[in-house]
């Protein structure tokens, strides 16, 4: 490893240390309860189960690989989940030793208080800078494909973009699944952020018929109520508890809906088209027979799918996009800091 | 009753709304006892509303408004068949136009005749009811129920030419094909009808043709004879540049050469039977922009979050009754924004999805990805 490359890497292990740093502040915990709307609770939890600050050896390595070298990078962080800004800027860091972080200005406090955490003077705080102010480099940008086509439009020539954009997750639950344990292992992977994250699961196909994943249905309904007392949802806008309505209504009419005031499962009836629900603790469970309908389901969403869950990972790896993260299920937010979350 | 019959019954209760109508007299019955009576039909043949009204601790057979009824979102007809009888029995299918997910709305017909019925006593009405003459050249800037078999809105347009229209050829009538506007083509139908002394036209097209007639003609006049109409329905759905709808009403005048009053827009959609017209050209105090309902329909802004009325004046998202709806859904949930105003009411644009919070990507995105 070369000596810039080398002092790179024990950059972004001190960055990790700041992280964990971070994550016991409690004056940022508070913090981030005011500006996400998650709850204290929901903070707390992501702080502690969804912060990737331990890497591996090996994904440290892969890290750097897929980092490769630039002169300078730009890090534009939309309004992403909290916790997506450490792995953003120890990206950014494992490439360059010049990096500028332009936070979210809707939510900049975790990005602001790791760079500080840091004292690192290649991390710059740099909340105003634009894109076409990066004369030579990367610019890593995070957001949804507008914000993505706006800054590549503003990109200094030969700087190159890396674009981030937005996703959902799958979950699969194959024939061989125990309903009870694959409950409550998405409903884990479903709370965290309050399902906001692109790696967040909002559909899960049940292999079998429409009464098995009925089955599972009622089984995460009965899990995302338990979570709810120990880690309750937070606030959601008004557009937000509309758009949760109007997906009751729909699933009262075209399957079944099973709804507390925290979360929604919707069961579709077999060989009905897919609905995404909105990312509210709202998960749609569907029926597919086997694993070549589950494909003809997913088909029109393959392309925004980031993350794929399921109970058997060597059948399922014949059912997820080839650009999906595939885990466990449980295991769905714990993508390992091996690279950018999104692979697409 | 068995389910036939029963539906025969409904229809025939329905369209004696539309002919109360056009002879000017009484309505046979009240509103709300035909949708009451729709509402214990629907919830026993159409399984998906059943499943509603359960869902909702609501008992047909106690009804006695139809406000009580749950109404059946749009995107229902996408999701399952909201059909009260056999797919075998189909007479028609409309369907939404494609979306990015490749999934299409479908509303089946058992007796298109009460579309038809209704349609064209209320379009006659805010089209051409003062007119002189009976019959006018209809001209369409849309493709014709050949090209566009599963359309409601081609179909609606033929139904137009057919029964308000002078007899005409299929080139005489409709001028887009394959997407492409025949102008030329236009242009000669209608310097027919001024060299002919027809009084007026009546154009019928989407808003995404008018724009495109508007960017062929640049700055040309197009003039139509003096006491014709035009009826603009629709969005753009990336099909066009979009207009403000006061401008494109103002340059479609400017354009053919005829009163702003005279440009009327229509809202209707593939999920309902009834469509909404604003009065401006048959009514002198009626105000453009405001869309008024035939006596079978009602539209009532609801609370997009509780579904329930709003106070009156406020904006919400339209809950439809519509009862000409027999054999499908008579209450329909449509995510645009609707506000009533006198005796009638605005269409304020599509309900915008709710800011994403985080990454995860929302439905409204996934639509609207090339």
């Amino acid at each position: 490893m070369s000596a810039g490359a080398d002092e790179r890497l024990q950059a972004v292990r001190r960055l990790l240390a700041a992280a964990r740093a971070v994550a016991a502040d409690a004056s940022v915990a508070s913090e981030l309860a005011r500006t996400t709307g998650l709850s204290p609770q929901g903070v707390a939890h992501a702080l502690a189960h969804h912060l990737e600050h331990d890497p591996t050896e090996a994904e440290l390595a892969s890290l750097m690989t897929y980092a490769g070298e630039a002169e300078a990078v730009l890090v534009i962080l939309s309004a992403n989940v909290f916790a997506a800004a450490l792995r953003a800027i120890a990206i950014a860091r494992a490439a360059s030793a010049r990096v500028y972080v332009r936070p979210s200005r809707r939510e900049p406090t975790f990005a602001r208080a790791l760079v500080r955490a840091s004292d690192d003077p290649s991390l710059i705080l740099a909340e105003d800078f634009e894109p076409e102010a990066l004369l030579a480099g990367e610019i890593h940008v995070y957001g949804r494909d507008e914000t993505l086509d706006r800054v590549r439009a503003r990109a200094a020539p030969g700087v190159r973009l890396r674009g981030h954009g937005a996703g959902f997750g799958v979950a699969w639950v194959s024939r061989a699944a125990d309903l009870s344990s694959s409950a409550r292992a998405l409903a884990d992977d479903t709370i965290a952020f309050d399902q906001r994250g692109c790696l967040s699961p909002r559909v899960a196909l049940v292999e079998g018929d429409a009464a098995r994943a009925d089955a599972f249905a009622a089984a995460l309904h009965g899990a995302l109520g338990e979570l709810q007392t120990r880690i309750p949802r937070g606030v959601l806008s008004a557009g937000e508890r509309a758009q949760v309505a109007q997906y009751v209504a729909l699933m009262q009419f075209a399957g079944h809906a099973r709804s507390s005031a925290f979360h929604v499962v919707g069961s579709a009836l077999a060989a009905a088209p897919l609905v995404l629900p909105p990312a509210a603790r709202c998960m749609h469970v569907a029926p597919t027979a086997d694993v070549a309908s589950a494909r003809e389901l997913l088909l029109p969403f393959t392309r925004f799918i980031v993350a794929f869950g399921a109970d058997d990972t060597s059948r399922a790896a014949d059912l997820a996009p080839a650009h999906a993260r595939l885990s466990r299920l449980g295991l769905m937010q714990h993508p390992p800091l091996d690279g950018p979350v999104d692979l697409r | 009753m068995p389910p036939h019959a029963e539906s025969d019954a409904l229809h025939a209760r329905a369209r004696a709304f539309v002919a109360a109508y056009e002879a000017g007299a009484a309505m046979p019955e009240s509103f709300d006892d035909l949708a009451c009576d729709l509402a214990r039909f629907q919830a026993a043949n159409v399984p998906g509303y059943g499943r509603l009204c359960r869902a909702r601790g609501f008992d047909p057979a106690r009804a006695q408004r139809a406000s009580e009824a749950p109404a059946v979102p749009t995107e229902a007809f996408k999701a399952t068949r909201v059909a009260a009888f056999a797919e075998s029995e189909t007479q028609a299918i409309f369907r939404t136009s494609g979306t990015t997910l490749g999934q299409r709305g479908e509303h089946a017909m058992r007796d298109v005749r009460t579309y038809d019925v209704a349609a064209l006593a209320f379009g006659r009405w805010a089209l051409v009811s003062d007119l002189p003459s009976k019959r006018v050249p209809v001209l369409v800037l849309g493709p014709s129920p050949e090209r566009a078999p599963d359309s409601s809105l081609a179909h609606m347009n033929a139904l137009f030419a057919r029964e308000l229209g002078v007899p005409a050829s299929s080139a005489e009538t409709y001028f887009l094909q394959d997407d492409i506007l025949d102008v030329a083509a236009l242009d000669e139908r209608v310097a027919r009808a001024l060299m002919a002394g027809d009084e007026a036209v009546l154009v019928l097209g989407t808003s995404f043709a008018f724009v495109h007639l508007l960017d062929a003609l640049g700055d040309a006049p197009f003039a139509l004879p003096a006491g014709s109409r035009v009826m603009q329905t629709g969005g753009y759905k990336g099909q066009s540049r979009e207009v403000e709808p006061a401008r494109l009403r103002r340059e479609l005048a400017q354009a053919f050469g005829i009163g702003e009053r005279s440009i009327v827009a229509e809202y209707g959609m593939t999920e309902l039977s009834s469509q909404f017209y604003e009065a401006t050209a048959v009514s002198p105090g009626a105000a453009p922009g405001v869309l008024i309902e035939p006596p079978w329909a009602r539209v009532v802004p609801v609370d997009p979050e509780t579904l329930e009325p709003v106070a009156e004046g406020d904006v919400g998202i339209a809950r439809i009754c519509d009862l000409m709806n027999v054999d499908s859904a008579f209450a329909v949930l449509a995510p645009d924004r609707v506000r009533r105003v006198g005796a009638g009411f605005e269409l304020l644009g599509r309900a915008p999805g709710a800011p994403p919070r985080g990454c995860s990507i929302a439905i409204d995105e996934i639509l609207n990805t090339p």
